[in-house]
């Protein structure tokens, strides 16, 4: 079978953390990590391409991952092969991210990542196996990756014995009996002793580690965002009202207040009518400048970054942060104020 | 006895005749059901044998306002390729007849609690509103195709009302009389057919009726109060800023919920739907249970309010002697958590409760299905993905709107939505069959 | 955000849900339409609110946590 394998800048040895704004390449035959796996992989597969972008690329430009699928397929590739990410959580969106689009596309694909890695969310639809946790697991991990590469070629749905972490979809059907009708069972289920039946699992959220904290507000650069649906009047970025799937960002340069009739909310799942009369309700940049002055706040960000937190998917929201994450560090920002409606 | 006296003790008489023609029921309510199984528009509104015909010019003469500029009529039927766009709100044709104390209480009727007596109503018939109006979000029915069996309104004879809101006219002026037309308009078709044999007649006892020893299982449902165009009323008033409040679910087919929500069209309940109310009809319908409360909880904003108004829910039914709990709610993630935590109040007073949610797990269904569960209580049903997409063929004729802001495109196009668009597709008050499995690794 | 190693203050209202999603620095509002103010307060009242609100933040970015904390 004809692989393209996806790998970073880094494991490209492209370069670290400059490099990461390295857009999408193709490269003839294995690379980095991709060199060994072909060994494990052994004569019936061939690794024809590696596919490298930088991880900020990536997660700035969703498009990359159709750019580089495009120049697969024109390699004739048969299965697209990602990673492993580890923990890394840019690395992880794009492994993801190229393997969901892939999958999307008709091209069949696979991602390695760490369980805990965020990207995971957003595999949509592409099987994950688990790798290790840092590259001090590479070998491991790649030997798990060829023996799910390998199955997946012969045809075979991967499973949790094969490593296979991330959600499982759920697929809307239709029930015999109304939603209504099924809540009526349900309470003579649970009233006939069974404390376990229900439709819907538990959910598990991720753990959050939390970040360190910043030595000094007086000497850090602070970014304002917000989920508020925060716009400037007649929303030029066409953020939408509810079920974001996008963030905007605005400058805030020569903005010492968030001004009436410059600033508005588009948030769909509220009344914005406290909002308009007063923006700076919802990004609060009235007083942070003050603290600027006073030097309470070391300095703010020039911009700010919104989304509308209504109706949005986990899987969007977690993408909108580590995009902002992305962003941020790059702007050297070192703490952040984000306002929830 | 003097004469003042003689004259009173007369009118005390008749009207405890008339109590006494009321207890022929006692506190429950009898439903007169006529079958819709055709609608036209023409020359005089009239009901007869199933066929509802409906006068042009004075079902908009009950709708025109100063608010309005003009007033559409059009019908349209099951199995039709009609799109209906912009949906606002639809609404059960129903009457209690001249001196029946009216319906819509509030709005079309006095603000009083009704639910007693006899209620007419035309069942397969529904009045719509649709058009545009601030913060609405699109909601669409098709009437026939893939979404069709999607929405409860997609099954019914609909009797759509188009209207163009007056120059200058302020919006919430506009959507009060949209409002306000559609319910009287739902009332003038239902006393068309006051004089015909009804198709059936239904008995609907008051709440908590029938014998001991079955359990007692209330209803919970929460009304969003988010503001304008966000709000519901009971007995024509918002619940906002205030607390639970328990009625007879017999009030309910009698109009004392009526929606001015026009937000997450798949997650809205509509006046029809509470009319209707879903989990009501699934009690009564078993003899092995007792109906025995519905309480209306606000939703409030806050999150004080919302532990306040959960906590006081809780007690009601504690004091109800309930025994177990549907939740329903009505709104995207911030109305699940008005549901997880009156579930968890529900739980510690040792009432079981079971919550209806919508899953909110991304367009493939691999996102965490629930944004706010419940901690304690785990009983939940699911009214299916919302984030789902969905393939519409092309129709021949659109109504509501030509175009659709929310993919740019014109109104009769194939398209492709979430299911989220589609008008009462996830009701949260359980009248859809849509639920969610895990697919197989 | 936190996970990328940028300590961010989150001002919400709805701290039930803040915690259980495992927020590490959660700064509680008074409500969901206007996170950074409070309409029935006068405009001097609620700038000062607003203020006290940041300043929470700025709190809470520079103090170290192991776990979802509310700082009010």
């Amino acid at each position: 079978m004809r692989i393209v394998h996806y790998i970073n800048q880094f494991f490209a040895g492209v370069g670290g953390e400059e490099a990461a704004g390295t857009g999408p390449e193709l490269h003839d035959g294995p690379m980095g990590p991709g060199r060994r796996l072909a060994a494990v992989l052994g004569d019936e597969h061939e690794i024809v391409a590696t596919a490298v972008c930088g991880d900020d690329y990536a997660a700035g430009h969703p498009e990359f991952a159709a750019e580089l699928i495009e120049q697969a397929r024109a390699r004739g590739a048969e299965l697209l092969v990602a990673g492993p990410a580890f923990t890394s959580g840019r690395y992880g969106l794009a492994c993801a991210r190229i393997a969901g689009a892939a999958v999307a596309a008709g091209l069949p694909a696979l991602a390695a990542m760490h369980p805990d890695n965020p990207g995971l969310a957003e595999a949509a639809g592409a099987p994950v196996v688990e790798s290790a946790e840092t590259a001090r697991g590479m070998r491991p991990s790649l030997d798990r990756l060829a023996a799910a590469v390998t199955k997946l070629a012969g045809g075979e749905e991967l499973t949790a014995a094969d490593g296979r972490v991330g959600a499982v979809p759920r697929i809307n059907r239709r029930a015999a009996s109304n939603a209504a009708e099924r809540a009526v069972a349900l309470v003579l289920t649970r009233l006939a002793g069974d404390l376990q039946a229900s439709e819907i699992p538990l959910p598990a959220f991720d753990q959050i580690t939390p970040a360190a904290p910043i030595a000094d507000p007086a000497h850090a650069l602070v970014a304002l965002l917000t989920e508020g649906g925060f716009v400037p009047v007649g929303n030029p970025d066409r953020l939408e009202s509810a079920r974001a799937t996008k963030w905007i960002r605005h400058s805030l340069e020569g903005h010492d207040s968030a001004e009436a009739g410059t600033f508005e909310s588009v948030h769909g799942g509220f009344s914005t009518q406290w909002a308009n009369a007063e923006p700076n309700r919802i990004l609060p940049l009235d007083v942070a400048r003050q603290l600027e002055r006073e030097g309470a706040i070391g300095g703010l960000h020039a911009e700010y970054f919104a989304t509308t937190g209504n109706g949005t998917t986990v899987a969007d929201a977690r993408r909108f942060g580590v995009e902002w994450a992305a962003e941020l560090h790059q702007a050297g920002i070192q703490a952040a104020i984000l306002t929830a409606t | 006895m003097s004469g003042g006296a003689a004259a009173l003790s007369d009118k005390l008489c008749t009207e405890m005749a008339a109590e006494t023609d009321l207890q022929a029921h006692g506190d429950g309510l009898r439903r007169l059901v006529h079958d819709v199984r055709e609608l036209a528009l023409g020359e005089r509104t009239s009901y007869s044998s199933g066929r509802l015909t409906v006068s042009t010019s004075e079902a908009a003469a009950l709708v025109s306002d100063p608010a309005l500029a003009g007033v559409r009529l059009a019908c349209a039927a099951p199995g039709d390729a009609v799109r209906i766009v912009a949906v606002l709100d639809a609404v059960q044709p129903c009457t209690k007849g001249p001196g029946g104390g009216g319906v819509f209480p509030g709005f079309v009727g006095p603000a009083m609690p009704p639910g007693r007596g006899e209620t007419h109503v035309l069942r397969g018939a529904a009045v719509i509103a649709a058009g545009h109006l601030p913060r609405a979000q699109e909601a669409v029915i098709d009437m026939s195709g893939p979404a069709a069996p999607l929405s409860p309104l997609a099954a019914t004879h609909n009797l759509v009302i188009e209207f163009d809101p007056a120059p200058q006219a302020p919006w919430e002026d506009v959507e009060a009389a949209v409002r306000r037309g559609l319910l009287r308009v739902a009332v003038h078709l239902a006393d068309a057919a006051l004089d015909a044999p009804p198709d059936a007649v239904e008995e609907l006892p008051g709440p908590g009726a029938g014998p001991v020893g079955r359990p007692r299982i209330g209803i919970v449902t929460n009304l969003q109060t988010q503001g304008k165009y966000k709000d519901v009323f009971v007995y024509g008033r918002s619940l906002s800023g205030g607390l639970p409040t328990v009625i007879s679910p017999n009030e309910l087919d009698d109009g004392a919920v009526v929606s001015g929500q026009y937000g997450h069209p798949a997650l809205k309940n509509p006046t029809y739907l509470h009319q209707t109310h879903p989990v009501v009809a699934a009690l009564r319908a078993r003899d092995d249970v007792c109906l025995a409360a519905l309480v209306l909880c606000p939703e409030p904003v806050g999150q004080d309010a919302k532990e306040l108004v959960a906590a006081h829910a809780a007690r009601l039914c504690r004091a109800l002697d309930l025994d177990a709990v549907i939740l329903t709610k009505e709104g995207g993630g911030n109305a699940d958590a008005d549901v997880a935590l009156k579930m968890d109040r529900l739980e510690e007073e040792g009432i079981v409760a079971v919550g209806i949610f919508a899953e909110m797990a991304g367009r493939d269904g691999t996102g965490p299905p629930l944004v706010v569960p419940p901690t304690r209580a785990t009983a939940m049903v699911s009214v299916g993905n919302y984030d789902e997409r969905i393939s519409l063929p092309a129709c021949d004729r659109a109504l509501g709107g030509g175009r659709l802001a929310l993919v740019d495109r014109p109104a009769t196009d194939a398209l492709e939505l979430p299911v989220a668009a589609i008008y009462c597709a996830l009701s949260p008050l359980g009248w859809g069959h849509l639920t969610c499995y895990e697919a197989a690794v | 955000m936190e996970r990328a190693g940028i300590p961010t203050a989150l001002l919400c209202n709805l701290v039930s849900i803040a915690v259980r999603v495992g927020a590490p620095r959660i700064v509680p509002t008074r409500g969901i339409p206007y996170p950074t103010g409070d309409p029935e307060l006068g405009p001097q009242q609620e700038r000062a609110w607003r203020r006290q609100l940041v300043e929470r933040a700025l709190v809470a970015v520079a103090t170290p946590v192991t776990e979802p904390t509310v700082f009010d």
